[in-house]
């Protein structure tokens, strides 16, 4: 166990670890396509970037300072990355930071939506089933979570897509707009484009905490503040829900932070079928086209998002500590 | 008959875990035996785009070959794949796990820091970003998996053997003149045994659908014939849009399928070695 130490400082080693993580992505960043078989010029600036004969080759070379030595390079690299040139896609046309960050918003109205509305279906799943085990309930909502966990989500979205889209006809087949709406039709309409793909990682994002909630529910069941609040004369559901789920809070984050890579993997991959214009679905047209400079950013930009959300749940811990308050 | 009552009863006793099981032996069964119960050459070219019949169970494919043979053999590539890395990850994950439990101050913190880094690091995107400068092949999704995938092993090794090395049979032991290897050799491998076999048994999970999902954004070698590559194709060219769902069901379910019946044999273990779990859930 680690000692128990001030909030502030437990807060002030904790950024430091995270700013060392992120040190030591951008420097992978920079590594991959140098050490990685094939011409680095090629691995930086993508393959269709490259038209020419040997004397342009030459001419980019020295352009991007790969002739300098490599420490060189390193240093030129932090530079230009912190200025916000993370190169450019040919695929986009764009520079490479533009394009990443529009497509990451749309990521985000996926995952971020998916994750509150996961937790929270997931707590209330998995008190029921807690509260009411071994009955139906329990093994039907166990049995469904655990589907729903082992399958592919991309697969489960292609039969969500066929049933609900193609055959039935009740949502659109992808994209996020109809196109010609403004305003609150517009609204009306990305929220209808979402529906499919956000319902979807919501029962994703709940079958990976399912299990976590009902067993921490099960395992204070007997306790004595429980039966204390039996006791008192609290309903059923009061009792669950205020007492028996507060005990789930903890691991609930634990695992929101742990599986934030999985589901953000999932959604990736669910946009594709959804054509979702996030990140997943520029992922997918840029190894299409070898674009290495989007797939760098990228991974970037992914992996902030990781650092992010286990930075947060690193501050709820400091703030559910109750030795801290 | 007294036997087969006794196998019953254990059967009954880990429905889960046998089930799990004959998942698996179903899937290994094709893979082993695909030369010969596949009906068809799924390399062969035929007629395209046929629906399910019973030359072609489930039909063919964009260039005629047979889907159910496809499968079939897909079933290889998977299991090969899932199986490969996750024997490397667990085994990189347990030395490293075992090293920093064993080791502890310097040593300790050192790898216990890069475990951390690499815990945080987006697995699918960087597998994708090394699977793009290495090429499209089988092995170096192997190795990019494998070397990806051991973090969350050795955090839960090493967390174990703090806890053996600390028991008092082992200071007993130590005080008895026995030197680290033997002591990690007699006391704590039978105690992290168990741990092991489950973090490998999910990490083989972890790796299968990291293959599809490979497979799938076109990093796979197109030659092979794996789920995810099917899933692809049929996502591609016109079997999703074509609304023909024998093609890209039965891949999807497949990998699925494995899924859960490596969460099962993983559940089962876990909840084996971990008694308290057990005593909660039955109450």
């Amino acid at each position: 166990m680690e000692r128990h130490r001030h909030p502030v400082a437990a807060i002030a080693g904790k950024t430091m670890r995270y700013l060392i993580v992120l040190f030591i992505i951008m420097s992978l960043n920079f590594l991959l396509p140098r050490l990685m078989p094939g011409d680095p010029i090629m691995n930086i600036l993508g393959e269709e970037a490259y038209y020419g004969s040997a004397q342009v080759l030459q001419e980019l070379k020295a352009q991007h300072g790969l002739d300098q030595p490599l420490y060189t390079q390193y240093i030129r690299y932090f530079g230009s990355f912190f200025q916000g040139d993370w190169g450019y896609s040919f695929l986009c046309m764009r520079p490479v930071l533009e394009a990443v960050s529009l497509h990451l918003r749309w990521t985000l109205a996926l995952v971020l939506p998916a994750i509150f509305l996961g937790a929270l279906l997931a707590a209330v799943a998995g008190a029921l089933a807690a509260w009411y085990r071994q009955s139906k309930l329990d093994v039907g909502l166990s049995a469904f979570f655990l589907f729903c966990y082992s399958m592919p989500t991309y697969w489960l979205a292609m039969l969500l897509l066929f049933i609900f889209g193609f055959q039935l006809g009740w949502f659109p087949l992808g994209k996020v707009t109809g196109g010609d709406a403004s305003g609150l039709a517009y609204l009306l309409d990305v929220g209808w484009h979402m529906f499919l793909p956000v319902g979807l990682l919501v029962v994703s994002k709940a079958a990976y905490d399912f299990l976590v909630v009902r067993n921490s529910v099960v395992s204070i069941y007997g306790e004595d503040y429980v039966l204390m609040a039996q006791a008192k004369g609290l309903s059923q559901m009061a009792v669950l829900f205020k007492h028996a789920l507060r005990n789930a809070m903890a691991p609930l984050v634990t695992v929101t932070a742990i599986q934030f890579g999985a589901i953000l993997s999932g959604a990736l991959m669910v946009e594709i079928v959804f054509s979702w214009p996030g990140m997943g679905t520029l992922i997918f047209e840029a190894i299409g086209a070898r674009d290495y400079p989007v797939l760098q950013g990228a991974f970037f930009m992914i992996a902030v998002c990781m650092l992010t959300a286990n930075y947060i749940a690193d501050m709820i811990y400091v703030w559910l500590d109750p030795r801290t308050r | 008959m007294h036997e087969m009552a006794r196998l019953w009863h254990v059967v009954k006793r880990n429905k889960a875990r046998t089930a799990g099981i004959a998942i698996l032996a179903l899937f290994a069964f094709f893979a082993v035996f695909a030369t010969w119960i596949a009906p068809h050459d799924p390399w062969q070219f035929g007629r395209a785009f046929l629906s399910p019949s019973s030359t072609n169970l489930l039909g063919t494919n964009d260039v005629g070959q047979d889907i159910f043979s496809e499968l079939l053999y897909g079933a290889r590539i998977s299991l090969t794949v899932g199986f490969a890395a996750g024997l490397l990850a667990v085994t990189l994950g347990t030395l490293i796990g075992l090293l920093a439990g064993f080791r502890k101050g310097f040593l300790d913190n050192l790898l216990m820091s890069v475990t951390d880094v690499f815990l945080v690091i987006p697995t699918l995107p960087l597998a994708i970003l090394v699977s793009v400068y290495l090429g499209p092949s089988m092995w170096n999704i192997v190795m990019v998996i494998g070397l990806l995938g051991w973090p969350a092993t050795t955090r839960v090794i090493r967390s174990q053997v703090l806890s053996v090395r600390e028991s008092g049979y082992v200071e007993s032991a130590r005080a008895l003149g026995a030197g680290d290897f033997w002591i990690m050799r007699h006391h704590v491998l039978p105690n992290v045994l168990p741990l092991v076999i489950a973090k490998f048994v999910l990490t083989v999970a972890m790796a299968m659908l990291m293959e599809a999902s490979l497979s799938f954004l076109g990093l796979g070698d197109p030659i092979d014939k794996s789920w995810g590559m099917m899933l692809r194709y049929a996502f591609l060219r016109g079997g999703f849009v074509g609304g023909m769902w024998w093609w890209y069901v039965p891949p999807g379910l497949a990998i699925g399928l494995c899924i859960l019946g490596l969460t099962l044999i993983s559940y089962s273990i876990e909840e084996r070695s971990d008694p308290r779990l057990k005593r909660a859930l039955d109450r």
